[in-house]
């Protein structure tokens, strides 16, 4: 990908409010972002799924992940992304409320690429996305897959 | 944003000139880091061992930082067995090299590494990435607390 093609991101958050503050935050970054924003696991994976095959609905770059979802949830999302060939090399980062150790400790093993606790302020919120968005789209080349 | 307790981070790189340069970035953050450098892939596969076993000397790393050029195994080959890997494969492990072809982003990528970065040139580029580096996964992500070692050890102790 060049420099100039707009992030595709894909984020899987169920409260609303938190989407919003999330969107907010993302474009409030130097760079084009496009989102793909779903409320639940199986309706994220739906897109993923139909990203193999339709032009229509590009791969994302990164995928940014809740944990407690209704439905099957963010842990068994993680284990069934890292389990599709195809899929398996998007980054999934984890951003949620939990800071249990068993939490933080399963996501990297299902190999989430960095597990974020969500902050209590949305201006919090955009430093930590000003973070992620240096990390992974300035430094951290990432390919269309 | 409560990570305060010192990382190590482990280096495998065989240019001691990058070595060098990428050390030096990172020493100039303010997170308390320890690194360690080893040269090949079977070098780092030999201190993962020996952080296994408990050696106090080469605790286990926050964080590997990974070349894909190197004698031997290769970056590649190394980071695939360490994802094989049940004990050490929850280690994030970002790839550090001068390559920037797809076909190895990809591959990096599928094997599970956290990031692809490629190597800038001179200090002051290497310092903007390294603190980019460090302030997510220092700074903003959470970390596993490591202690497979002592519970290793603390097994042998009750098995004897």
């Amino acid at each position: 990908m060049t420099p100039e093609d707009p992030v595709v991101m894909l984020v899987i958050e169920d409260d609303l409010g938190d989407q919003k503050l999330l969107r907010s935050a993302l474009n409030n970054l130097s760079m084009p972002v496009v989102f793909s924003v779903h409320g639940t696991a199986e309706e994220a994976l739906d897109y993923l799924n139909g990203s193999k095959a339709q032009d229509a609905m590009p791969r994302p770059n990164l995928i940014l992940l809740d944990l407690n979802m209704p439905g099957m949830g963010g842990r068994e999302f993680l284990r069934r992304i890292k389990q599709d060939e195809e899929l398996c090399a998007i980054p999934v980062v984890v951003l949620t409320t939990s800071d249990s150790q068993s939490d933080i400790e399963n996501c990297y093993k299902l190999h989430a690429a960095g597990y974020i606790q969500k902050p209590g302020t949305p201006a919090e919120l955009r430093q930590i996305m000003t973070k992620v968005a240096e990390y992974w789209f300035t430094n951290s080349p990432l390919v269309r897959l | 944003m409560d990570n305060m307790r010192a990382v190590t981070i482990l280096l495998i790189e065989d240019d001691p000139g990058d070595q060098k340069l990428i050390t030096q970035s990172l020493r100039a953050e303010k997170v308390s880091n320890h690194i360690q450098v080893v040269g090949s892939g079977e070098a780092a596969i030999e201190y993962l061992t020996a952080s296994l076993s408990g050696d106090p000397e080469k605790p286990l790393p926050d964080l590997i930082l990974l070349d894909l050029n190197l004698p031997g195994m290769g970056g590649k080959e190394f980071l695939r067995q360490l994802k094989q890997n049940p004990r050490i494969a929850d280690i994030p492990v970002v790839i550090l090299t001068t390559s920037d072809m797809d076909r190895d982003i990809l591959e990096s990528y599928r094997l599970q590494a956290s990031g692809y970065i490629k190597k800038p040139c001179g200090l002051a580029e290497f310092q903007v990435v390294m603190k980019s580096l460090n302030d997510y996964w220092f700074v903003i992500c959470k970390r596993v607390t490591h202690d497979t070692g002592c519970a290793y050890q603390a097994n042998k102790c009750i098995a004897r």
